[in-house]
C-alpha cells in the first residue's frame, strides 16, 4: 500500500510489526524499576505526563535506527509470509488501508479527557475528564448538549446503557453515578460502596447490572435498578483497570495491573478463566470482541493482546504493535470496514489510543495498520467507533474530542479534507487509485528513513 | 456464553439440587418466568403484580391494577405483554414497555385461569369458576367492549353415544365446567380440563370440542404442556399425576375421531397418598415437578422411566406454584406461609484452577517429566519473534454463533428489552425487609439507603453530598 517515494516520516508502516516486536522486552527491562502498576494508574488523567518523553524518544528513536540497519530482509519475508497466509477471498478485495478524516473538534473540558464514548444510539458522544465534569454532544453537530456536574473529583470511566438512557460514570471520589442523559440530570442515588477510586465501569446488555472495577482491587456487580451490590468480587491483587460485559451478558472479564485477565461468570460470580502473558505486564484495559469470543487487552508494554479465552488455557492469539503505551490506561475498542453488511466481506479492526498523539487502527486478523489518525497534540487516552455509522470519536489529554469519519478515496477528496489528511494521504491515495487488489504482490517499500 | 467455561460436570447435571435463594416483594401468590428466562412475574396477594429480574434478584417493575388476589399469570411469546387474572374477577394485560394497562376485562365469574393466545396477545382463554370458559379477544379497543365467546366443556360424544344418552347423562354433561384451559404452542387449539375429568381438545377457530377423554372421575385441577406441545402434564384431585403425549393437533392429517390419548406416567405417592398442588414440565420436558399439599416438599420425577429422582426441601414451609426456568436448570416455588419464592439452582464451586493459569486439578500425584527443551536459555528476542510469527491465524471477531438454547427465536434476538426504572425497591414502602446480598434479608431499619439524602436534604440533582466526608482522602491531584 505504501509507495516506495512516499515522503512522510509519519506513515503508518507495513512493517511496523516487524521491527517493533522486541521493543517490549526492551522497554519493560529499561522501566521495570518504576513500572509500579500504582504509578501508572495515578497517570491516567495525565498527571505528569510529560515526565520522561525527552529519554524516552530517544532511547526509542536510537532503537529504531538499529533495526532498521539490521532487520530489512527477515520483516520482509515474515510479513510477506503472512500475507499469503490469509485467505485471499473474491472480490471485493479487502482494504488494505482506511481514510478516515477528522470531521468534528470539540473543545471545552478544562483538563484532560479520560473517555470518551458514542450512545449506542448513536446521537450521542459523552466525554468525561479530569475536570469533574461529563459532557455530551451530539454527535452529528458537535453542539454541546449538556455539561454534567457532580462528581467531587475527576472522572475516569464512563458507560452507557443499552438504552442510551442512562450514562453511569465512575469518579476517584469513589462514587458511581447515573445520569439521565434526556434531562442532563444526575440520578439522586449515587451507587456507594467501592473503598477507592473507581476506575472501570460496563453495563451489562440489559442494562440491569452494571459491573464496577475500582482501585481498591475488587469487582463490584450492581444492580442498577436498587442501586445495590449484587455480587463483591475480590477479584485481584492490584487496581482493577479494565472490566467488560459478554454480549449476552452471561461473562464478565476484568484486568488489573496485577497483570491478570479474569473471566467471570455472572450469575455466580466465580472465576472461569484467568489470561496471563509470561511478562506480566500491567493490563490497563479490556474488551470483548463483538461475538463475544475473544478479549482484548491493553497492556502497558505497548502492544494490544487478543486472547481467545476459550481455547485450552486461554491463548493469546494476536498481538498488535507499533503504539506508544507505557504510562496511560489506554483504551481502545473493535469495529467494522469493508462491507456494510455483517458476513464474508466485513472485516473487523482495533482502534486504539496511543501516547504519541494519534489513534491507531489495525486489521485484526493480518495485524497490518490500516491507518494513523493524527491531529492530537497529546496522547490520545480514549477511542470509540460508532455503533452503526463509520466514525471514530477519540481524546485524550490534549483536552479535546475529535471525531473521524470515513471516506471513501476517491481524485480530489483528499485535498478538500485540510492539514490532517493532506499529512497522511498522498500515499493512500495513490494506492486507492491503482487498485487495492494489485497491491498484495507488492513487496513491501523500503523504509522511508533508510 | 459462559457454557464453553462452565465445567462440564455442571452442565451435565440438568435438575436443580440446592436453594439459590429468595426472592421476596409481599405476599406472593402464583408466578410465571418469561419465555427468554430473564424475568419472573409473581402475583401478590394484594392484587399487585411484581417482575423479578433474575439476574439481579430484584424488582424490575410492579403492576397495579387488580384489588384482589392474583390467580394467574401468562407472558406473550415476545415476553412484551404479560396478562394477570385476578380474584376479583378482572383480566388485565400489561405492557412492559411503559407498564400500562392495555385492556381490562371483567369477566362474570372467578376465574381459575386465564392463558394468553400463543400467537396473538390481544386473545386469550380463561376457565371460570361454575360457568363455561371463554375465549376473549380484545382487539376491538374502540368501543372497549371485547368480543367473548363462551366455549363448550361438555365433552363431544359419538353418535352412538348421543342416540343412547340418558336423560341423567346430559344433564351431568350439562353440568360440566371446565377448571383449566391452555392453548398448544400453535394457538389453533386450546386443551381444557372439566371438573369430572375429561380431557377436551377445543377448536380456537369452530369453538366446538374436537376430541374427549376421561382421565379420571374426579376435577382436573391444572395442564401444563411442554414448549412443544407435545406432552402434557396433568394435576388432578385424585392425588395422581399424569403425563402424556399429544399428538401433532396442526397435522392436517390427523384424523381427531380416531385418536386414543393413553397416558404415559402416573406419578403419585402411595405412602404418604400426597396431593399435588401445582405441577410443571422441566425445559426439555424431561422431568416433572410437583409441589406437595401439606408438606415441604417439591417431587421430581424423571419421564424416561417414570421414577422419581429427587426431592427438592429445605424450606420450612408448604409451597403452592412451582415453576422450571425455560432453559435452565433452575425451579422457583412459592411459599404458602411467607409468600417467598424459593429459588432452587445447581450448586457450582470455584474451581480454583481457573484463578491460577498456571496449575491443574489432578486426581493424584503424577511424577513430573520434564521436556528436553524446557530449561533451555534462548534468546528473548528469539522466542518474541517465533511467537508473533505464529500469530497467523485467521480471527473472526465479529460472526456472532447462533445460540443453541433459544431455538425457537431467532437467532441474537434478545426479545423484548425492558426498559430499567431507577429506585423502583426505594418507591415501595409496602416491604419491610430489604435484600442485602444474594438471598439475604434483613428488616427495614428507618432511614435506610437514604444515608445519601443527609447531606444535601434538597435532593439536588448533582447530589455532591455522599462524598464530602470522604474529601480528607481525596487523591492529591497535580496539576
Amino acid at each position: 500500500m505504501e509507495e516506495p517515494r512516499n515522503p512522510s516520516p509519519k506513515r503508518p508502516r507495513e512493517d511496523e510489526d516487524d521491527y517493533v516486536d522486541a521493543i517490549p522486552r526492551k522497554r519493560s527491562a529499561s522501566h521495570s524499576p518504576n513500572a509500579s502498576p500504582n504509578y501508572h494508574l495515578a497517570e491516567r488523567p495525565a498527571r505528569r505526563y510529560s515526565r520522561r518523553s525527552e529519554d524516552d524518544s530517544d532511547t526509542e528513536r536510537r532503537y529504531y535506527r538499529e533495526r532498521r540497519t539490521r532487520s530489512r530482509s527477515p520483516s520482509h519475508t515474515r510479513s510477506s509470509h503472512s500475507r499469503s497466509s490469509s485467505p485471499r477471498t473474491a472480490a471485493p478485495p479487502k482494504p488494505t488501508a482506511l481514510h478516515y478524516t477528522p470531521t468534528l473538534i470539540l473543545h471545552g473540558h478544562k483538563k484532560p479527557i479520560s473517555c470518551v464514548k458514542f450512545s449506542p444510539c448513536g446521537l450521542w458522544i459523552a466525554s468525561s475528564s479530569s475536570d469533574c465534569t461529563i459532557k455530551l454532544w451530539s454527535a452529528l453537530t458537535g453542539t454541546l448538549e449538556h455539561t454534567l456536574e457532580g462528581h467531587l473529583a475527576g472522572i475516569s470511566i464512563l458507560a452507557w446503557s443499552p438504552d442510551s438512557r442512562l450514562l453511569a460514570s465512575g469518579s476517584d471520589d469513589k462514587s458511581i453515578r447515573l445520569w439521565h442523559t434526556s434531562t442532563g440530570l444526575a440520578h439522586p442515588t449515587p451507587l456507594l460502596g467501592h473503598h477507592n477510586y473507581i476506575y472501570a465501569l460496563a453495563f451489562s446488555p440489559q442494562g440491569n447490572m452494571l459491573v464496577s472495577g475500582s482501585y481498591d482491587e475488587a469487582v463490584f456487580l450492581w444492580d442498577v435498578r436498587a442501586a445495590r451490590v449484587i455480587h463483591k468480587i475480590p477479584a485481584h491483587s492490584d487496581p482493577v483497570s479494565g472490566v467488560d460485559f459478554v454480549r449476552d451478558g452471561t461473562l464478565i472479564t476484568s484486568c488489573s495491573h496485577d497483570g491478570l485477565i479474569r473471566v467471570w461468570d455472572t450469575a455466580t460470580g466465580q472465576c472461569l478463566r484467568t489470561l496471563v502473558h509470561e511478562d506480566n505486564a500491567p493490563v490497563s484495559s479490556v474488551v470483548f470482541s463483538p461475538n463475544g469470543k475473544y478479549v482484548l487487552a491493553w497492556t502497558l508494554d505497548s502492544c494490544v493482546r487478543l486472547w481467545d479465552y476459550v481455547e485450552g488455557k486461554g491463548k493469546c492469539v494476536k498481538t498488535y504493535q507499533g503504539h506508544v503505551n507505557r504510562k496511560f490506561s489506554l483504551s481502545g475498542t473493535f469495529g467494522t470496514y469493508g462491507a456494510d453488511a455483517p458476513g464474508k466481506h466485513q472485516f473487523a479492526f482495533i482502534a486504539s489510543g496511543s501516547e504519541d498523539c494519534a489513534v491507531w487502527l489495525w486489521d485484526v486478523s493480518s495485524k497490518n495498520v490500516l491507518q494513523r489518525l493524527e491531529g492530537h497534540a497529546g496522547a490520545v487516552l480514549s477511542v470509540h467507533t460508532h455503533p452503526t455509522e463509520k466514525a471514530i470519536v477519540s481524546a485524550g489529554v490534549d483536552r479535546t474530542v475529535r471525531v473521524w469519519r470515513f471516506k471513501e478515496p476517491g481524485p480530489g477528496t483528499q485535498r478538500q479534507d485540510g492539514v490532517v489528511e493532506a499529512a497522511l494521504g498522498q500515499g493512500v491515495n495513490g494506492d486507492g487509485m491503482n487498485g487495492v487488489g494489485g497491491e498484495q504482490e507488492h513487496e513491501l517499500p523500503p523504509y522511508p528513513f533508510a | 456464553m459462559n457454557l464453553s467455561l462452565v465445567d462440564p460436570f455442571v452442565l451435565a447435571q440438568d435438575c436443580p439440587e440446592v436453594i439459590a435463594g429468595r426472592l421476596r416483594s409481599g405476599h406472593s401468590t402464583s408466578i410465571r418466568f418469561s419465555h427468554r428466562g430473564h424475568l419472573l412475574a409473581s402475583g401478590r396477594h394484594d392484587g399487585i403484580v411484581v417482575i423479578f429480574d433474575i439476574e439481579t434478584n430484584g424488582v424490575a417493575r410492579k403492576l397495579r391494577g387488580h384489588t384482589r388476589q392474583v390467580q394467574s399469570l401468562s407472558w406473550s411469546t415476545n415476553d412484551r405483554y404479560l396478562l394477570s387474572a385476578g380474584q376479583d374477577w378482572k383480566v388485565v394485560l400489561w405492557d412492559l414497555q411503559d407498564g400500562s394497562r392495555v385492556q381490562t376485562v371483567r369477566l362474570q365469574a372467578a376465574i381459575f385461569i386465564a392463558e394468553l393466545h400463543p400467537k396473538d396477545h390481544m386473545v386469550f382463554v380463561a376457565a371460570l369458576f361454575e360457568d363455561q370458559p371463554v375465549l376473549v379477544d380484545m382487539k376491538d379497543a374502540k368501543n372497549h367492549k371485547p368480543d367473548i365467546k363462551q366455549l363448550p366443556s361438555a365433552p363431544r360424544r359419538s353418535q352412538m353415544e348421543r342416540e343412547n344418552a340418558t336423560e341423567k347423562q346430559n344433564a351431568q354433561d350439562a353440568k360440566q365446567t371446565t377448571t383449566v384451559t391452555v392453548f398448544t404452542p400453535s394457538g389453533e387449539h386450546i386443551i381444557a380440563g372439566t371438573n369430572k375429568g375429561w380431557l377436551n381438545i377445543i377448536s380456537t377457530k369452530k369453538h366446538e370440542v374436537l376430541y374427549s377423554t376421561r382421565l379420571t372421575n374426579n376435577i382436573i385441577v391444572f395442564i401444563r404442556l411442554t414448549p412443544s406441545g407435545r406432552d402434557a402434564v396433568i394435576n388432578s384431585s385424585d392425588r395422581i399425576v399424569r403425563t402424556l403425549h399429544l399428538p401433532d393437533l396442526t397435522n392436517p392429517k390427523l384424523d381427531i375421531d380416531t385418536l386414543q390419548l393413553e397416558v404415559e406416567h402416573r406419578f403419585q405417592d402411595l405412602v404418604q397418598k400426597l396431593s399435588w398442588n401445582h405441577v410443571s414440565f422441566s425445559s426439555t420436558g424431561e422431568y416433572v415437578t410437583a409441589s406437595t399439599w401439606m408438606n415441604h416438599h417439591i417431587y421430581v420425577w424423571e419421564r424416561g422411566q417414570g421414577s422419581l429422582v429427587k426431592i427438592l426441601e429445605g424450606t420450612k414451609e408448604e409451597l403452592s406454584a412451582v415453576e422450571w426456568h425455560p432453559f435452565r436448570p433452575f425451579i422457583a416455588a412459592v411459599g404458602v406461609d411467607t409468600g417467598r419464592i424459593w429459588l432452587w439452582s445447581i450448586n457450582q464451586t470455584q474451581r480454583w484452577s481457573a484463578l491460577a493459569p498456571d496449575f491443574v486439578e489432578v486426581e493424584e500425584n503424577h511424577e513430573y517429566i520434564e521436556h528436553e527443551d524446557e530449561f533451555d536459555i534462548q534468546p528473548l528476542q528469539e522466542i518474541h519473534k517465533r511467537r508473533l510469527d505464529q500469530e497467523d491465524e485467521e480471527v473472526d471477531v465479529l460472526t456472532i454463533d447462533p445460540i443453541k438454547i433459544t431455538t425457537e427465536f431467532e437467532a441474537g434476538d434478545l426479545g423484548f428489552r425492558m426498559p430499567v426504572l431507577l429506585d423502583i425497591e426505594a418507591s415501595d414502602s409496602e416491604d419491610e425487609v430489604v435484600h442485602i446480598g444474594a438471598g439475604q434479608y434483613r428488616r427495614k431499619s428507618p432511614g435506610t439507603g437514604r444515608e445519601w439524602m443527609n447531606d444535601d436534604e434538597g435532593g439536588d440533582a448533582a447530589g455532591n453530598g455522599t462524598t464530602a466526608v470522604q474529601n480528607g482522602t481525596k487523591r492529591r491531584r497535580a496539576g
